[in-house]
């Protein structure tokens, strides 16, 4: 168990530049996820700190060791690779003890290191087989296995549960975060699915395009995000961005779009005074839209058409038009509406996101 | 009922139907000829015998057995495919485990690596042939000539020139093995070596641990074409020693017997010899190839 210190991590390759002043401190015993569309970084960012990518610039620490210039193998971490990386010539057995074996352990250790490790995930039965005898989802635990019995002071995941199916996904989802309670060993774990990453993460690190957009914990990046990628990013559906013109007098406040026209609430009229007679990116989430009630204020509410009902059983997305603006509005399941319909919508005043037009960053 | 039968009875015929033009072609090039040359063996067919062939028995055989040229061409043969395999698949796994890696001038070394196969053998016999008997005086004709010299004193006239045939093979073989197995490594996904890397240090264990079980397919087809070709291999050993044969192989040896001696029935023996041979190595090979998984219970 170890914390890992990131310091202006830089990775360039001849026209790239996948890793951009990256700077992390995850702390011991933490779940850390690194999330992000392809091509952010995240992948290159693990594997710098697994020793199979070199460091064009800045600095790995794990526990109280530079690693810049240490071997994989005495890096002390275990690995688990997206295709699992299971060898098809060894049998279960073989494959988790692989690394202890190549460390020269003595066979009585490792074959109890590797059965206790097949009795926490289930695989006890399995062992004599082959990889290419076991299901998608046995692969999998054969893996994280094949990690465990290292006791290694840092576990790297990268994108471990993107070859299973969507059920088995969230299965292993929440056996791997029983798994990593129960051991506490300091986890980075690389995805591109931000649900796996607001589940499994203590924190969840927001990349685009080789930097680092947020770090935070999952709750605080859905209500703070800094900026709008983070934004759309986290949160699904995602949220709804509406281009308005801030404009009013001294006292209130009002966003005017087309066709969409709200009032500024108290709580954010201060930071958008300055914006006034300018344009910023208004961002509602979904779920901070409900069909408008009696006791709805007149200033957040606005008409718009519905576009596409898409019902999920315990909910319903509401896709409507309101002027060219396309929104989606979580709503009651209860809710009877057809395509063309009319319908007058609400915010929560008190849950709009303001963004800088130019920098993008959270007003 | 009857319809569906009717219907399978159709379906059959038209499975044969379509069959037909591959079996036919097995037929006429495969088993045809094959069959003929077995019967040749038993017979003392040859051009020089007035009248037909007679059937023999395994008189033919019998007589192989007790020439001492058979032995002798047998023994080389065998040295012959065992030594340029195994030097062509060392060879071959260092230059694909060479390219494997993108480095600078990659592109350069594969050629150079790649050339000695992608040349015609014809053209290459015959610069191979020049290098070492240079047909005017060169400034390393006389180094050459001592080299010979070296080789055949101790080891008998012919060596230098069997010496030369194997190197050919290795040197021309070895490039063809090399690119095989890059292409063989190259469709290995990467983690698996990746995963080797972050679990040992040593660039021996993981090499024997995991990059050749990994590549045992291939490796295992790569000297099965290695061996097949080497016992079968007249042309480059003729065009090399231009039939100035000491070290005669099965394939010389059998050319001699049926071109210059005109003895069809015991060259067809001599030949039919290889098949077991090369039968029993295919098994094994094919045992390597694509081991059966033993199911688990």
């Amino acid at each position: 168990m170890a914390q890992v210190l990131l310091k202006d991590l830089n990775k360039k390759y001849d026209e790239v530049h996948a890793v951009k002043d990256v700077n992390l401190h995850i702390r011991d015993k933490e779940f850390i996820v690194l999330v992000g569309p392809s091509g952010c970084g995240k992948s290159t960012t693990l594997r710098m700190v697994a020793g199979l990518e070199e460091i064009t610039a800045g600095e790995i620490a794990i526990g109280d060791r530079v690693v810049n210039d240490l071997p994989p193998k005495d890096r002390d971490i275990a690995m688990v690779f997206q295709n699992y990386a299971l060898y098809p010539h060894m049998t279960v057995y073989d494959n988790m003890a692989f690394g202890l074996k190549m460390r020269k352990f003595p066979k009585a250790e490792i074959q109890k290191r590797v059965q206790d490790a097949a009795e926490i995930l289930g695989i006890q039965d399995l062992l004599k087989r082959k990889p290419r005898q076991l299901s998608g989802g046995q692969r999998q635990r054969v893996a994280v296995g094949r990690a465990i019995v290292r006791h290694p002071q840092v576990f790297l995941f990268d994108e471990p549960l993107s070859n299973l199916d969507a059920k088995l996904r969230v299965q292993m989802r929440v056996e791997l975060k029983r798994l990593h309670d129960r051991l506490e060993t300091t986890a980075i774990y690389v995805t591109h699915d931000q649900v796996e990453a607001m589940t499994l993460g203590d924190r969840v690190v927001v990349m685009k395009d080789g930097w680092i957009q947020q770090v935070g914990e999952p709750l605080e990046l859905y209500t703070k995000p800094s900026n709008r990628f983070v934004a759309g990013f986290i949160g699904s559906p995602a949220m709804n961005f509406v281009d308005v013109g801030i404009q009013g007098g001294d006292s209130s406040l009002t966003a005017q779009g087309t066709g969409i026209r709200l009032a500024i609430p108290p709580v954010n009229a201060s930071q958008l005074g300055p914006y006034k007679g300018q344009r910023v990116t208004l961002g509602i989430r979904p779920e901070d839209l409900h069909i408008a009630a009696g006791g709805d204020q007149a200033g957040y509410v606005f008409d718009a058409v519905v576009d596409v009902v898409e019902p999920l059983g315990s909910e319903i997305l509401l896709d409507v038009k309101a002027g060219p603006n396309s929104l989606v509005a979580r709503v009651e399941p209860t809710v009877r509406l057809k395509v063309h319909d009319g319908v007058r919508l609400a915010v929560n005043p008190d849950r709009l996101h303001f963004f800088d037009m130019t920098s993008e960053k959270a007003i | 009922m009857r319809r569906a039968r009717g219907t399978r009875r159709h379906e059959i015929w038209l499975a044969y139907l379509l069959l037909s033009p591959a079996l036919l072609l097995l037929l006429v090039v495969l088993a045809y000829p094959i069959a003929w040359e077995v019967w040749i063996s038993l017979t003392d067919l040859s051009p020089l015998n007035e009248g037909g062939a007679a059937f023999v028995g395994l008189a033919n055989y019998r007589q192989l057995l007790t020439d001492a040229q058979f032995w002798r061409a047998a023994a080389v043969t065998v040295a012959y495919g065992a030594v340029t395999t195994v030097a062509k698949l060392v060879l071959g796994v260092g230059f694909a485990l060479l390219l494997v890696r993108p480095f600078r001038g990659r592109a350069l070394v594969f050629l150079a690596i790649f050339l000695p196969w992608a040349y015609p053998a014809g053209v290459s016999v015959i610069g191979w042939y020049w290098s070492l008997n240079p047909p005017t005086a060169t400034a390393y004709s006389v180094f050459l000539g001592t080299l010979k010299y070296a080789v055949d004193g101790p080891l008998g006239g012919g060596a230098w020139a069997f010496l030369s045939v194997t190197l050919f093979n290795i040197w021309r073989g070895s490039s063809f093995i090399g690119v095989f197995l890059l292409a063989g490594i190259n469709a290995i996904p990467p983690e698996l070596f990746e995963y080797a890397l972050l679990e040992s240090k040593s660039g021996w264990h993981r090499f024997w641990h995991v990059t050749v079980p990994l590549m045992r397919p291939f490796l295992a087809l790569a000297a099965f074409l290695s061996l097949t070709t080497a016992f079968a291999d007249l042309a480059n050993v003729w065009m090399l020693t231009a039939g100035r044969i000491v070290f005669p192989v099965i394939g010389t040896h059998a050319y001699w017997l049926v071109i210059k001696a005109g003895q069809f029935g015991p060259a067809s023996a001599l030949s039919l010899t290889l098949v077991p041979f090369l039968l029993a190595v295919l098994l094994v090979l094919f045992r390597l190839f694509d081991a059966p998984e033993r199911e688990a219970a």
